[in-house]
């Protein structure tokens, strides 16, 4: 059961190009498998996560390789078979809901229940309209409801006709944020009461971390990692999935100085800067990159600092801050390296601490929190 | 010639008012209703389906909204004539000759009315969002299904425009008219050939009455049309 997903599509500037043999302007290479599970694909804008669910959807025929969904194929390129979108029995909610604007909400859910009966079809309505909260609106148009109802009619739509798999594209992207808060926690219930495999694309890396089971994470037409949101959040496997789990701070010209030294740890040397990290089997001489996410950079309290002996302390000068509510981005100027670390302190922290451009402060990087690779 | 204008004035003015109406009225309704039905066809293929030579299917369905009326009239005097290419076949099987009939004058309107129902229609066609029509495949609906319970409903403003626009060209077609059907009293003399013959006999009450027909029957096609769409939400 689940998905197994390995196909490849190209994409040619101008027609003419594919037979002249001249490269795709781009390719698609995705690859991965999960179980009756959400699995949410994550990437930047044009890294290929739309296209992907065109190709599993049918609405997109892939250049090789094969789709499976529980047993079914639904394509494979060696032993040509491509089910007609129709014949896939999914259930496919597009970014812009795609509500027939002709139609009334419990037209829209019924759509897809042709040849049920008329009790029958009233009778799943009525189910979807419960499901997901929305009694109540069966008489009204799309062009009279929220963007949130609009959202779970287009949800009640795909579901109504009992689809073997649920695909979702950036179904959130123009909700405001208690709505998408509300929904998400709906999405996840519903895939474990239906218990089918649910794609859920999006770029925003808040929500894959909240509502995944699993994350697929794109970058330019590849997967780079795929695995639990615990996983590729807190060990990217590489730059790209480093940067798109939001971690500002990526350092690639690190070369190993010390390691096997019975601590467990290595010291790198990145800039002028010495770093202490947990080691990962790397060797002395060897070179590597290092992250760490800005809400992991402590600026220490007044008093504490000089009085600690710790790795990984370093003195910062303040070059801006942004203050976001809550927390307050701060771009600091590591007095040893000429880059800039970006950190993201709680407000509550620097409470008693107005610190402005131009002031110094004293850091830290916690130890287990550096990302090697 | 001058016969013919003696027996026009020779008879009553309602009389002469009464053909020219009803006979224009058959031959755009008829027109239209073909002229619907292929333009849907055929806008739905050019707006949805990429196949080659589109280009040239696009031109020529274009192309008798550029051409003179009196060259298209004698491209179907020469398909449509007994040695025609078409006209020859129907000649053989049935014994008829279809020029000079109003059967004649309504396939002219059809040719000169299709390119506004084709441009239009496509244009709308091409404008219904494909979302809805994928949200359709993947909800089970084949193309046909989806043609017509999701495309054409969302993109009837623009075909009742087609439609409209090919009407009123229907009902006011001159030049093609007169070259495959002529100005036959009683036969073929449809609304816009009976105001040229008055306007050439000098019978100007005639004229001004079949002119004040005419202008009314388009003024309120189109209005009625506008009404509607108005009374449409989408």
């Amino acid at each position: 059961m689940g998905i197994r997903v390995d196909f490849r599509k190209r994409y040619y500037r101008k027609k003419s190009d594919k037979k002249r043999g001249i490269e795709p302007a781009f390719l698609l290479d995705a690859k991965f498998e999960a179980g009756n599970e959400l699995v949410v694909l994550f990437g930047r804008s044009g890294s290929g996560k739309t296209t992907t669910l065109q190709c599993i959807s049918g609405l997109l025929e892939p250049n090789g390789g094969k789709i499976i969904v529980n047993d079914r194929t639904y394509f494979d390129c060696h032993k040509q078979i491509n089910l007609p979108v129709q014949e896939r029995s999914l259930g496919y909610v597009f970014q812009n809901y795609a509500l027939f604007p002709h139609m009334d909400v419990k037209k829209n859910i019924a759509y897809g229940l042709k040849g049920w009966g008329e009790e029958e079809k009233d009778r799943r309505v009525r189910e979807m309209l419960h499901l997901l909260h929305i009694e109540g609106l069966e008489d009204n148009y799309p062009l009279q409801l929220s963007g949130g109802q609009k959202q779970r009619v287009a949800l009640a739509r795909a579901l109504a006709p009992k689809p073997d798999i649920l695909l979702l594209d950036e179904p959130f992207s123009a909700l405001d944020m208690i709505v998408r808060m509300k929904l998400r926690e709906r999405i996840k219930q519903i895939q474990r009461e239906l218990g089918i495999p649910v794609l859920f694309i999006t770029h925003n890396h808040v929500e894959a971390f909240t509502i995944a089971d699993k994350v697929v994470v794109f970058h330019e037409g590849h997967v780079q990692q795929t695995g639990t949101p615990e996983e590729v959040f807190y060990h990217p496997n590489n730059r790209h999935v480093a940067e798109l789990v939001g971690m500002s701070n990526i350092f690639e010209d690190a070369v190993v100085v010390e390691a096997d030294d019975g601590s467990g740890t290595v010291l790198l040397k990145s800039g002028e800067m010495l770093i202490r990290a947990s080691n990962a089997g790397l060797r002395t001489g060897d070179r590597t990159s290092w992250g760490i996410r800005p809400e992991n950079i402590r600026i220490l309290h007044k008093d504490m600092e000089g009085t600690i002996q710790e790795s990984n302390i370093f003195s910062a000068s303040v070059r801006s801050t942004v203050n976001k509510g809550s927390s307050r981005l701060m771009a600091l100027e590591v007095t040893e390296y000429q880059g800039l670390l970006l950190a993201e302190v709680p407000n509550q922290l620097l409470e008693n601490r107005d610190l402005k451009t131009g002031d110094v402060c004293t850091i830290r990087i916690d130890i287990n929190r550096i990302v090697l690779f | 010639m001058q016969e013919i204008y003696i027996i026009l004035e020779s008879k009553p003015m309602i009389e002469q008012i009464w053909f020219p109406l009803a006979i224009t009225l058959k031959i755009a309704v008829i027109s239209t209703l073909a002229v619907a039905l292929a333009g849907v066809i055929i806008s739905y293929v050019l707006a949805r389906r990429d196949f080659r030579g589109k280009w040239l299917a696009d031109i020529l369905v274009t192309l008798p909204l550029v051409l003179p009326p009196t060259v298209t009239g004698y491209l179907l005097v020469v398909l449509l004539g007994r040695n025609g290419f078409l006209g020859s076949i129907l000649y053989n099987i049935t014994g008829w000759g279809i020029l000079f009939t109003w059967q004649a004058a309504a396939i002219a309107a059809f040719i000169v009315s299709i390119p506004l129902m084709v441009k239009t229609t496509t244009a709308a066609i091409e404008a219904v969002d494909r979302d809805f029509e994928y949200a359709a495949f993947t909800l089970g609906r084949k193309e046909l299904d989806t043609a017509l319970f999701i495309t054409f409903p969302l993109a009837r403003k623009g075909i009742l425009a087609g439609i409209v626009l090919s009407f009123a060209r229907a009902v006011g077609e001159f030049g093609a008219t007169l070259m495959v059907a002529g100005n036959i009293p009683g036969r073929t003399n449809t609304m816009s050939i009976s105001i040229y013959s008055a306007f050439q006999a000098g019978n100007s009450e005639l004229a001004n009455m079949l002119v004040i027909i005419l202008v009314a029957i388009s003024f309120l096609s189109m209005a009625l049309t506008a009404k509607l769409v108005n009374s449409w939400r989408i």
